[in-house]
């Protein structure tokens, strides 16, 4: 499947995939601070780690260094070089770094498509485990620094599991469930993947839509997706609407047919959706659903409105 | 040819346990009485065995994922399962499409759907049990949250184009849960459902109506099809029905399963029964009805109502000859009313009480079926000779009877 990349994401990809200079891609040998996130498993995995120039206080080491080793899709790997261009030379202490989150690699890729934000959310967590890594090798204790951990690894986190597909526990998906305003299970799968192998968590009680509705409130009806044809300002009203339609099948539609000795019945509209069935020698031939297809959809389409489907029935 | 001593013809109520069936299950009442979840390995060897039951029936039901199998007590609970589940899960959508045909595991989860406040569509049919697709279409609303539309019927046998229906639910609005109650269809039907019928979210069938016993069902659930579970309180079927696996029905039903794939190739064999029965009792007695006469029905099944006479008293005098069948009249099923499929067939009032139902399985012989041809114009012309309606004398319906 062809994901609409940004031009900036693809390159970063391509730079990354064929190791041009100022590319991250690697493993430091005994890093200051390591940090993974993901499984096989899982479809994605990414192995972070980054080197810094110790200073005496360790709260003044600078990350001068960042690399990683990604498995994954082409915006898991983007998202990881972007991670590491963040970060490396910029003078971050790594609890500065920490301030990185998975907008600011979003933004850096110049946006990503809503199916795979959990790339950045990826590495984030990975820069942050990475961080706390640093922290126990360095004696730094993170909570005195006023440091609130928030990704996976943060203790809070330990609890029911909700997705058994990935793992992710209820504490872990309360809280980037407000964190990302994830609002929509489909939202949760895109960012946290929680829900996107099996679907048994999404309607389970406790389960995704419980959590959804106990942070947001159960909120209003959604929204369905047979709306009545929407009226805009010089458009049809949909009495003209369904006029039009009968007109076109009776004088374009129907005789075409009816030359093959078939002919056609219209059974229903709803919004653009207009249901018709073959009648006659069409019926019993093998091409009638593509006949309809064709004739018809089409016919409607140009003379009527672009937006009309036609359902065989 | 020696007559047979009884002849089960009511296949559709129950099913014989095939000897196979029960091998099956024998291993989980004796030495293999573990529980699946436990840690020690000859649990596990029953965990395997519910594993392998679920491929199983996974295979059967066209090759769907193993994991969107849901093992359940019975039809009846995979139906109530579908319904109020998906309701629980969507609660955004109040209406409800469903036949006035159902089997009451549907219907009256459809009437509590609307003494909760649910708008409920109840599709007629024809005289012959057909449901109009454009009726179908009409009802299909902005808010519609499921339809639920039997596969087949369990007294008359009539097929219904569930994958059609199922697929323009799913072009009119993808939001539509799309259930069906395939309980009759099962082991005499194929049932595709990654092919003819995989736009069907939601399928519900049972054991003991293909050779397994009584007690054991299953819910074909779609991935990402929204239903909240409702029975709780434990992690087995992915904690989307919870208590502990009945293993051997589980087996059970998975050895049907297998077997009903060998007695699909016998069906053509039981359908040429059937119509030789039918058109043998069409020729041999008078004011017969055929219910669902050339339309699409299930192999095994025969349904007639004759007039002027009353079915309870057919059955209970071909009980007399060894034949069991079954009857929709009211007075078999202690409602005082007869059946609600043969009301909304509109079937004549003089022939309504006189329905009786034939129901063979890939066990009927030829010589069963010969026999009950033989018997039962005996039987109605018995009670017709009884019968108030009936001018015995010219053999003919009486022009007054009692009002």
């Amino acid at each position: 499947m062809a994901w609409q990349y940004s031009d900036k994401t693809k390159q970063i990809f391509m730079d990354a995939v064929q190791g041009k200079p100022g590319t991250h891609l690697g493993e430091i040998e005994n890093p200051d601070g390591e940090g993974q996130h993901g499984s096989i498993v899982c479809g994605d995995a990414i192995k972070f780690t980054f080197r810094v120039e110790r200073n005496e206080d360790p709260l003044k080491d600078v990350i001068v260094e960042a690399k990683y080793l990604t498995f994954g899709c082409t915006s898991a790997i983007a998202a990881s070089e972007a991670l590491c261009t963040l970060i490396e030379g910029r003078g971050l202490t790594p609890i500065e770094a920490l301030k990185i989150t998975n907008q600011d690699i979003v933004d850096f890729l110049e946006g990503l498509p809503q199916q795979k934000v959990h790339c950045s959310v990826m590495g984030a967590e990975a820069l942050e485990g990475a961080v706390v890594d640093w922290a126990q090798k360095r004696g730094v204790d993170l909570a005195a620094q006023g440091v609130r951990l928030t990704g996976a690894g943060a203790d809070e986190d330990e609890g029911r599991v909700v997705c058994k597909c990935y793992g992710i526990t209820e504490p872990y998906l309360r809280r980037k469930v407000k964190e990302l305003n994830l609002r929509t299970i489909e939202d949760i799968v895109s960012a946290l993947k929680a829900g996107g192998m099996c679907g048994a968590c999404r309607y389970a009680p406790g389960g995704l839509q419980d959590i959804l509705n106990e942070t947001w409130g159960a909120g209003e009806p959604a929204p369905t997706t047979v709306a009545a044809a929407p009226v805009a300002e010089g458009e049809m009203s949909p009495f003209q609407l369904y006029r039009k339609i009968e007109q076109v099948i009776d004088e374009t539609v129907r005789p075409v047919l009816q030359s093959d000795g078939g002919d056609i019945e219209l059974v229903d509209i709803k919004g653009w959706k207009v249901y018709c069935s073959l009648k006659g020698a069409c019926a019993s031939c093998m091409g009638a659903a593509r006949t309809l297809q064709l004739i018809v959809e089409r016919s409607l389409k140009d003379q009527v409105d672009e937006r009309i489907q036609v359902v065989p029935i | 040819m020696s007559e047979p001593t009884s002849i089960y013809a009511d296949n559709n109520a129950t099913t014989a346990v095939a000897p196979e069936v029960a091998a099956a299950m024998q291993p989980f009442l004796g030495p293999e009485f573990y529980n699946p979840s436990s840690m020690y390995e000859p649990a596990q060897g029953v965990a395997e065995a519910v594993g392998r039951a679920r491929q199983t029936v996974a295979d059967f039901l066209g090759g769907v994922t193993p994991r969107e199998v849901v093992f359940t007590s019975c039809a009846t609970e995979s139906n109530n399962m579908a319904i109020f589940g998906v309701a629980a899960a969507v609660p955004a959508r109040k209406h409800i499409v469903t036949s006035a045909v159902e089997h009451p595991a549907v219907l009256e989860v459809c009437k509590e759907m609307q003494r909760r406040g649910y708008e409920v569509t109840y599709l007629g049919v024809d005289r012959h049990g057909r449901l109009s697709t454009a009726d179908y279409v009409r009802a299909l609303r902005p808010d519609t949250l499921l339809v639920s539309l039997m596969h087949a019927n369990n007294e008359t046998g009539v097929v219904w184009p569930v994958g059609d229906w199922a697929r323009i639910a799913k072009e009119t609005d993808p939001g539509i849960v799309f259930h069906t109650d395939a309980t009759q269809s099962a082991g005499k039907l194929s049932l595709d459902l990654t092919g003819e019928l995989k736009h069907v979210d939601l399928l519900s069938f049972s054991g003991h109506k293909m050779h397994a016993p009584k007690g054991v069902g299953a819910l074909f659930m779609r991935r990402g099809t929204p239903l909240r579970p409702y029975m709780l309180g434990g992690h087995q079927e992915e904690s989307r029905r919870g208590g502990t696996e009945n293993v051997p029905y589980i087996a059970a039903l998975a050895r049907a399963c297998e077997l009903a794939r060998e007695h699909e190739a016998d069906m053509p064999r039981i359908a040429k029964l059937r119509d030789w029965l039918q058109e043998e009792l069409s020729r041999r007695i008078t004011h017969l009805e055929v219910n669902g006469l050339g339309v699409e029905r299930t192999p095994n099944t025969l349904h007639v109502s004759c007039h002027f006479i009353e079915g309870e008293a057919m059955l209970y005098d071909l009980n007399r000859y060894g034949i069991y069948a079954s009857t929709g009249s009211a007075c078999s099923s202690g409602s005082l009313e007869p059946s609600h499929v043969l009301q909304a067939l509109g079937v004549p009032f003089t022939a309504l009480h006189g329905s009786i139902r034939f129901s063979f399985s890939a066990y009927t012989t030829e010589a069963e079926v010969r026999r009950i041809a033989e018997v039962f114009p005996e039987v109605v012309a018995n009670l017709r000779k009884m019968s108030p309606y009936w001018d015995q004398k010219n053999n003919l319906p009486r022009e007054t009877g009692p009002a």
